[in-house]
């Protein structure tokens, strides 16, 4: 089934396609993206946007894990903290070290044009059509051997949950279409007391990104929401993306929302910079306009500010598939401050406040890329560290975790909610794999502490 | 859709009739086909039009399930056009300004599906609404120009 796709990308049909209508000025397609690496860090280069008649698709096959784990660099060790999950993705540490795994994937697309039904495709094949557990799983390692001792279904009949956020005893937890407070004791294995909503979000029936990441600020009076849009780029009606590609500020006691920043396409991950306490954000740029366009990014997110999505990307460069367009708001487009490179899929993003860690990862950020479908060669399928000196980007990513593609370009697993442990263990959810890997230092000294 | 299909079958059935058919008898189903695709095409020039006009995404998913309704119905007229040719029972001989008038029209209506499966304003300004034009153009020329041809041969004998 692959090579019906790749042929289809990169063969008969565009050719074909190309020669009816070079008369239209649409030959000269380019398919093949360029050097990843370019496009990281600030003001990355943006080559010239292209139209396709068939936009390029590489998808990573599934292939299993086996035995084998992902790769880590020198200085790191990791391995399976645990196994057999439903679409894991995201996590959360709660204050006694108990870890949340949130089980989950999005509900089903209706089928609004032809093309839907190709896409169904496509996300299935690539293993991302799996059914999510709907749930939350708790995992405790009482002795801290990196093996947990228990674990117990914590919440259960959710509806795609993805963020969670503890403030004093409530649990919130952020379904795709509500965020729902829970009264939670240290030390609880399971909760079955009803919840309360607090606020609804916007959710059904297209919810194309259905995703809501959830962050306390750190006063504990407002919820931040990531509320991705819900198209790739308008085409289901601009009337469907009110309040959406945005970042809420929902007010914790009354659940009343602001919007805090828009025009931020698929906000995924939401995280405080230690340093300046400033909030921070990857966001999902758009697609099919080539392999090299539009970088992700990781940004801060100013209150108030507007980051381009729809009618521009990187500042003032205009999307010509959005009309009417809006100058106004283009005018004040900010650019973000650190591109991930196009198509990578930042799902997850945790800053580094733990010693566990080798010394060249204690300021900066873990970003989880989930990895391309629209671009050849494949990128992303890792988790990288981006460096922060001054509460700002200050060079180039590293790769931490790989090894996600196997040999043949399969994928084994694919990263998505990052969470930090009690020791400072990094934990990854890996929803293809159906697993949640460790990394730890393999330092016998600093790993002893535990 | 199903309304607009019977109305093109019906008027189609009843103009035929006025005119004397080489044909032996009956009516090969391809021509039935033809003219469905052909009312099909015509409507997403309709609806791409409105789409252009008005920017709302209904009048887009209008014509991208014409065009796509127009292609399988195209698909199933060759299927049937290749079964009579090769069972010679009703054709003669191909009607060859028909054949490739229409062939340019469904290659056009492929290409015309691609940009239309394209998101938001591009999939069908300009490149879709032209090629919707075209379609509708070359599906006239070729119905103008094929029946001039068949009144002169058959006036001729």
């Amino acid at each position: 089934m692959m090579h019906i796709l790749k042929n289809a990308r990169s063969a008969k049909l565009p050719r074909l396609a190309a020669l009816l209508v070079a008369g239209l000025g649409l030959a000269g397609c380019n398919y093949e993206g360029g050097d990843p690496r370019k496009e990281i860090g600030a003001n990355p280069p943006l080559p010239a946007l292209q139209q396709y008649l068939v936009p390029p698709i590489q998808i990573a096959r599934v292939a299993a894990w086996g035995n084998e784990t992902p790769a880590v660099p020198q200085g790191l060790q990791v391995h399976a903290l645990a196994t057999g999950f439903e679409h894991p993705r995201s996590l959360y540490v709660l204050p006694n070290g108990d870890v949340l795994v949130v089980e989950s994937n999005g509900p089903k697309p209706p089928i609004n044009r032809p093309k839907d039904i190709l896409t169904d495709w496509v996300t299935w094949f690539a293993g991302a059509a799996a059914k999510g557990g709907n749930r939350i799983t708790l995992l405790r390692d009482s002795n801290g051997d990196g093996i947990p001792d228990l674990r117990t279904v914590f919440l259960d009949h959710l509806n795609s949950p993805f963020g969670v956020a503890l403030v004093g005893n409530d649990l919130y937890v952020a379904n795709t279409d509500a965020i729902i407070r829970y009264p939670y004791q240290e030390g609880q294995t399971s909760i079955t007391a009803p919840g309360t909503k607090l606020t609804d979000l916007p959710g059904g029936p297209i919810n194309h990104h259905w995703t809501k990441a959830l962050l306390a600020s750190p006063d504990g009076s407002k919820l931040y929401v990531g509320v991705g849009s819900n198209s790739n780029i308008t085409e289901n009606g601009i009337g469907a993306e009110y309040e959406r590609a945005a970042i809420w500020e929902v007010d914790r006691a009354s659940g009343a929302h602001r919007i805090f920043a828009s025009g931020t396409r698929n906000p995924t991950g939401l995280a405080w910079e230690p340093e300046t306490r400033k909030l921070w954000a990857v966001v999902n740029e758009r697609d099919e306009i080539g392999p090299d366009l539009v970088p992700d990014y990781l940004t801060s997110v100013q209150d108030g500010g507007f980051y381009g999505w729809p009618y521009s990307y990187y500042g003032q460069h205009l999307d010509p598939r959005v009309q009417p367009q809006r100058p106004d708001l283009v005018g004040k487009a900010i650019p973000p401050d650190y591109a991930l490179s196009s198509h990578v899929a930042p799902l997850g993003v945790a800053m580094y406040t733990g010693t566990e860690l080798p010394a060249n990862y204690r300021s900066g950020a873990f970003v989880s890329e989930h990895g391309s479908w629209d671009r050849t060669p494949l990128n992303g399928y890792k988790v990288v560290f981006v460096p922060f000196s001054g509460g700002m980007p200050s060079g180039p990513t590293q790769d931490v975790v790989t090894g996600f593609l196997d040999a043949n370009n399969h994928a084994r697993g694919r990263p998505v909610g990052l969470a930090v442990d009690r020791t400072g263990g990094l934990l990854i959810a890996d929803d293809v794999g159906d697993t949640v890997w460790r990394v730890s230092s393999s330092n016998p000294h600093s790993a002893s502490n535990n | 859709m199903q309304q607009h299909a019977t109305i093109a079958e019906t008027s189609f059935i009843r103009d035929a009739d006025l005119r004397p058919a080489r044909r032996p008898r009956g009516r090969p189903i391809h021509r039935i086909l033809v003219s469905f695709s052909a009312a099909y095409f015509a409507g997403a020039l309709v609806t791409d039009t409105l789409y252009w006009r008005m920017l709302d995404v209904m009048w887009e998913r209008f014509s991208i399930w014409l065009i796509t309704a127009g292609l399988i119905m195209g698909g199933l007229a060759i299927i049937a056009y290749v079964i009579d040719l090769v069972g010679g029972r009703r054709i003669d001989r191909p009607a060859w300004p028909r054949v490739i008038g229409y062939a340019i029209a469904v290659l056009l209506a492929l290409t015309n599906a691609f940009v239309h499966s394209r998101d938001a304003y591009t999939a069908v300004v300009p490149t879709g609404l032209m090629l919707s034009a075209l379609v509708v153009i070359v599906l006239v020329l070729t119905a103008l120009v094929a029946g001039a041809l068949t009144n002169r041969h058959r006036f001729g004998v």
